[in-house]
């Protein structure tokens, strides 16, 4: 039996339900090691209308369970972008996705504009939830009109596929969810990373140079899923699983909890081959219940 | 690039309180150069961390280490037959093409870590080699220095000239360095065209993360597993690199 894994998130059809996460992929041309045939699709790493040089380093550490990063996002901006990537991209049998910045609300409206009709590029994922941003980033992720104007921003410029990313640092996420789903938007990613810090006992400040930086891997999983699950409990649109998968179970509670896809990011990191085998491991799973296709698996969703 | 459960087949202790894992990883042995690492998965670690390769010997790779966190430490008490994840060879190594008539090894600690490859490399290029090895005592250092001189430099002069491998090293054609960050600054005021191996926190070893940033004398920065870990010395930006990077977890 072939298990169909395809997935419909929004309008999108993916071929898989596993999309590789913003900034744990770069733009797609370094992971040697990944079996291309398990992308779902690809979120290419954030970037702004302009070059940015990103933070000094210390940019990350380990933690326990996982890792904080402020890379700050570093970047080449957007005609450097299109210029390098996106003729690449239109040959790949996968969708890329760009994760998009400003500092303003004009800004994500301009990288819309730019970004419309050039092809190769697939849809938006709005970046309202980065937290290593002097400006902006997180700022338009935890006010609902501000997440809402960014999102009309995009909206206006494209018809193409506009995903949010939000961020998990408010206190109700419905809240947010709502407000961009009014605001015209696709499909939500929940959840960003969450902001943390870590510090070095031997010079007795923080380890890295940003003070903060945003927490993932398998310390937020369960954090990540039951916001996941609470975007998914508050609107119609679509939600994209994202934060701490690292194996084919994770994955599937994610799934199970209400989430269209998911997007796979630290765990690359770890195990350069992770997406593939969680690509596998949610067809083995499907096959060994007897089911046959993801649209098939059950789901716990009680709406709100 | 390959990733492979690999098989640690020995350790032995080279100074005090560093120690040398040998891993059969056939593909890497085969392909890896001078200066290169190898990302490992440690026991009780997330994150892979990355190790120059030492030596190859057959189809095994070295690394050398010291027991500096938990990973670390997990790593020295695996046995000969336990695997091990092993992702590799990475980054960009030295450039120890013929032409120079002589080559100077200047490695201070752990930074011995890429310098038994490159002195071979060199040898075989037809460089005379000369390695300057410098640890804080003499039980500390390195016992497996070779070359056609070997200088050793002892912070409290247990051992051959007191004071840092930097000060105690004669010039050459050509000089390349390993060793605290620190030092390597040294090295880059002393000979800018040096080729020194930077050490930074790593994610993944493979270009995407930008987690090992390192910043350049020209401004901005790139990436240790990329365009690194090797650079010119004058190229980077040492007043912005960590000297110090406390790799100990906490938990």
């Amino acid at each position: 039996m072939t298990v169909d894994m395809r997935v419909a998130v929004g309008a999108m059809e993916l071929r898989g339900p596993v999309i590789a996460a913003s900034g744990t992929f770069g733009y797609g041309t370094e992971v040697p090691l990944l079996e291309r045939r398990a992308l779902g699709g690809m979120i290419s790493k954030g970037i702004f209308l302009r070059p940015r040089a990103g933070t000094p380093p210390p940019r990350i550490v380990e933690t326990p369970s996982g890792m904080l990063n402020a890379i700050g996002l570093q970047g080449p901006g957007v005609d450097a972008l299109i210029r390098d990537y996106a003729a690449l991209w239109a040959s790949w049998d996968f969708p890329v996705l760009v994760n998009i910045n400003g500092e303003s609300v004009s800004e994500y409206g301009d990288l819309a504009a730019r970004l419309d009709g050039v092809p190769g590029v697939a849809g938006f994922e709005i970046n309202i939830s980065c937290p290593n941003v002097e400006q902006g980033g997180l700022y338009f992720g935890n006010d609902p009109r501000a997440a809402a104007a960014v999102t009309e921003a995009v909206r206006q410029h494209t018809n193409l596929p506009v995903w949010v990313k939000l961020t998990p640092m408010v206190t109700d996420i419905g809240v947010i969810a709502r407000a961009v789903e009014s605001a015209g938007a696709d499909a939500l990613c929940a959840v960003n990373t969450f902001v943390g810090m870590s510090i070095d006992l031997n010079a007795n400040k923080p380890r890295l140079s940003f003070r903060t930086g945003g927490l993932s891997g398998p310390a937020i999983r369960p954090l990540a899923l039951h916001l996941a699950h609470q975007a998914a409990r508050a609107v119609r649109i679509p939600v994209v699983g994202v934060g701490g998968i690292m194996r084919t179970e994770d994955a599937l509670e994610f799934l199970i909890a209400g989430c269209a896809a998911v997007q796979v990011g630290t765990a690359t990191f770890v195990n350069p081959r992770a997406i593939a085998e969680i690509h596998d491991g949610i067809a083995a799973h499907l096959e060994s219940r007897g089911l046959r296709s993801i649209a098939d698996l059950p789901r716990y969703l009680p709406r709100d | 690039m390959f990733l492979l459960s690999a098989p640690i087949t020995a350790l032995r202790e080279v100074a005090r309180g560093m120690r040398v894992i040998s891993i059969e990883a056939p593909d890497i042995a085969s392909t890896v150069r001078a200066g290169q690492f190898v990302n490992l998965g440690l026991p009780g670690a997330f994150l892979r961390r990355p190790f120059s390769v030492y030596r190859v010997e057959g189809d095994r790779i070295e690394v050398v280490l010291k027991a500096v966190g938990v990973g670390t430490a997990a790593l020295l008490s695996m046995r000969p037959g336990d695997a091990i994840s092993c992702l590799g060879p990475l980054g960009h190594g030295f450039d120890l093409a013929s032409g120079p008539q002589s080559i100077v090894l200047v490695s201070g600690g752990l930074g011995v870590a890429p310098m038994p490859l490159a002195a071979r490399e060199a040898k075989a290029n037809g460089m005379r080699v000369t390695w300057v090895h410098g640890a804080r005592s003499r039980d500390e250092l390195c016992s497996e220095a070779v070359g056609d001189d070997v200088i050793w430099a002892t912070d409290d002069g247990s051992r051959g000239f007191t004071g840092n491998a930097v000060a105690a090293a004669p010039d050459g054609d050509l000089v390349i360095a390993c060793g605290p960050n620190r030092m390597l600054a040294a090295v880059a005021k002393r000979w800018p065209d040096a080729q020194v191996a930077v050490e930074t926190y790593m994610g993944c070893g493979t270009g995407v993360c930008l987690g090992c940033a390192v910043p350049l004398s020209r401004g901005g920065y790139d990436r240790a597993c990329k365009e690194g870990p090797v650079y010119r010395a004058a190229a980077v930006e040492w007043s912005i690199l960590p000297a110090h990077l406390p790799y100990a977890i906490t938990a």
